[in-house]
């Protein structure tokens, strides 16, 4: 293993991304909630940024970081919610999952580590190649896309809207 | 050949388009017209589109195979087939909707869901697909929890969107290895990458990609052990929806689950792996799902519920095919999956009406029907008899193209459990039949049956006993469709 300044940031990096998760998982209050999970979106976006995808990094601060922290804070706020929620699970059920997840775990590891990948980078992409993908080749799931946003956007509003009468 | 969508000849997405203009339009008319308008025109609306939609898939019959953009959008006779299944479905559903009054966004998200599941059969590139796919389970998720003053339509909505979502997340993980191995979403360059993967190392990759996405797709067809959301979303939705899910948007599941399967991991067939490891696992989930199905649903008592597990045995059955392969693949599939719609359609109309009309949801609610409704419970009972795949019904044929297309890929313990299953089966749908005619109904009143319905009990039960008598010309007409088209690049000749 190379000790160099690229693994020295990816690791820190990492842990403060599985710690945000832990940290999410644990939180009592929803607000400690939604703070992790912004921490863990925030080492996310570093991690992209040593991957040299600089556009995907930016917008991951963008939307994730700032945005939807942001919109789950406002949700929090302004829904009534009682501030210490602490679902009752069964040891036997956590168990289970556990298990179940470990095992996941452990097969995409087991295949990962077996399989020769090429560590090649690619070069970064620029936002200009990423522009004319979407809107050139990928122009069709793209407009499709755009349905599937209004969709959810009618959808929230007639699920939160009060009814009439 | 362009690079440019106005390149192509965009014609051949009229049915879409025309789906998605009507879309938007009734949500500008929505905010324009005043309610007591806006309604009618929103039904009238809908029911238009649909129809407008496959007058032009059945024009565009018959049309040699054509792509736009690198296969991010494609028709074939094998996508036409299904559109042609998924408008006629959806027909009978917005009929059988216009029953009860339902707030206008009901039907926009009705023909969004089935934008999505059209464009689900006309792509071969992943993030079309993925997209389509999306797009009908999220307008589902809305359309089961738009009751939200109902508990367990709550409750429902809550179960499905829940699974639904980290099923899509196992697809698009598994989707994302498939990816990672071809550097392309196109499936035709996916399946040479999966073929020189095969050959140099990176099998695994092909197994785990392969192995999360057919448990994503396992959750949204519904086969056991990945059933478990199917009978309490079933039953909390309102009727037409859980028919919806129950026909188009489980056979919306399995033409994207043969389509990817088929071309992204076909080279599996020449390795011999497909025999050897996959056919096992797929008949694996099919055996569990007609056991689970079938025997549980001995035990229920709420008619939705029984339905539920009805419809998780027949995926089973439907699944057959896939695993098997065979001559009949497809025209056993398409076959069994027309008939399978109808029969469903037809089967919640009445029961959705019966347990309105007795205000019980329970399987008492058919007792005396005989001598209430007669001729409702001759066409009930026609019904019951076909999704038991009894003879002189369209069940029964297709049953026995599945079978026989089973026995003659010579894989006997799958056709042995089929049978077994099958007889199961017997009890519970005679259990509503002994209901029908052999107990005293609470009251003597007719079940009111409006005219739509009528109608479509009416198309169904023709369907069905005329396929079951004279099964010959769809069974002709589906052999002579050229599916392998589906699964080859398209020339874009002819236009």
């Amino acid at each position: 293993m190379i000790l160099n300044g690229e693994f020295i940031a990816f690791f820190i990096l990492s842990v403060m991304a599985i710690g945000g998760a832990v940290f999410m998982i644990n939180a009592t209050r929803v607000m400690h909630m939604a703070l992790s999970l912004a921490f863990t979106f925030f080492s996310i976006a570093g991690i992209y940024l040593l991957l040299n995808a600089m556009f995907i990094a930016v917008i991951q601060i963008l939307i994730y970081t700032g945005a939807i922290s942001i919109l789950m804070l406002f949700g929090i706020m302004l829904t009534k919610h009682r501030d210490e929620d602490r679902p009752a699970i069964s040891t036997r059920h956590l168990g289970i999952s556990f298990g179940v997840v470990f095992l996941f775990l452990g097969g995409i590891l087991f295949v990962i580590y077996q399989t020769p990948l090429m560590g090649e980078g690619t070069a970064p992409l620029t936002v200009q190649e990423l522009g004319t993908s979407v809107f050139k080749q990928y122009v069709i799931p793209f407009e499709l896309a755009s349905v599937l946003l209004l969709v959810a956007l009618v959808g929230a509003i007639i699920l939160a809207k009060k009814e009439e009468e | 050949m362009g690079t440019y969508l106005l390149d192509f000849d965009w014609t051949v997405m009229a049915p879409e388009l025309v789906i998605v203009i009507t879309a938007a339009l009734l949500t500008i008319l929505d905010l324009i017209l005043k309610e007591k308008h806006s309604y009618p025109v929103t039904k009238f609306l809908s029911i238009w589109a649909v129809g407008l939609a496959g007058y032009f898939v059945i024009t565009g019959w018959g049309d040699s195979s054509y792509q736009i953009l690198a296969d991010t959008y494609r028709v074939d006779p094998f996508s036409l087939l299904f559109k042609g299944i998924f408008l006629l479905g959806t027909l009978f559903i917005l009929l059988f909707s216009f029953a009860k009054k339902r707030i206008n966004e009901y039907y926009y998200l009705l023909l969004t869901a089935l934008l999505g599941a059209m464009m689900m059969v006309s792509a071969a590139d992943l993030i079309t697909l993925y997209v389509g796919l999306e797009l009908l389970s999220i307008s589902s998720y809305i359309l089961v929890g738009i009751q939200k003053r109902k508990k367990q339509a709550n409750e429902a909505a809550w179960k499905y969107m829940i699974l639904g979502g980290a099923s899509s997340a196992f697809i698009l993980y598994g989707m994302s290895f498939l990816y990672g191995l071809s550097g392309s979403t196109n499936l035709y360059v996916i399946q040479q990458a999966v073929q020189e993967g095969l050959t140099s190392g990176y099998g695994a990759f092909v197994y785990l990609s392969f192995a999360l996405i057919i448990i994503g797709f396992g959750f949204k067809i519904s086969t056991a052990p990945f059933h478990t959301w199917a009978p309490d979303v079933y039953q909390g939705a309102q009727a037409p929806i859980t028919t919806f899910l129950a026909s188009i948007s489980k056979a919306a599941g399995f033409a994207l689950m043969l389509r990817v399967l088929i071309l992204a991991f076909s080279p599996l067939f020449t390795t011999g792996d497909w025999e050897r490891l996959v056919s096992p696992l797929l008949l694996t989930l099919a055996a569990l799902s007609m056991i689970v199905g079938n025997t549980v649903a001995l035990k229920q008592t709420n008619a939705k519920r029984l339905m539920a597990y009805s419809s998780i045995a027949q995926a089973g059955y439907l699944l057959v095919p896939l695993a098997t392969m065979g001559m009949l693949l497809f025209p056993s599939m398409a076959f069994y999956l027309i008939v399978y719609i109808m029969m469903v359609i037809a089967a919640f109309v009445i029961v959705e009406q019966v347990t309105d009309a007795t205000g019980d949801d329970d399987i008492r609610a058919f007792a005396g029907l005989y001598q209430r409704s007669p001729l409702l419970s001759l066409i009930m009972t026609v019904l019951l008899i076909s999704l038991a795949g009894l003879p002189i019904t369209a069940g029964f044929v297709g049953k026995v193209l599945l079978i026989s297309n089973a026995i003659y890929t010579q894989h006997f313990v799958i056709t042995f459990i089929m049978i077994a299953t099958t007889v199961i089966s017997y009890y519970y749908y005679f259990g509503i039949i002994r209901q029908i005619y052999f107990r005293s109904p609470a009251n003597q009143n007719p079940i009111p049956i409006r005219w739509e319905q009528g109608l479509i009990l009416g198309v169904s039960i023709a369907m069905v006993l005329g396929l079951g008598l004279f099964p010959g010309y769809l069974i002709q007409f589906l052999g002579e469709v050229d599916w392998g088209s589906a699964f080859q690049m398209a020339t874009n000749s002819g236009r």
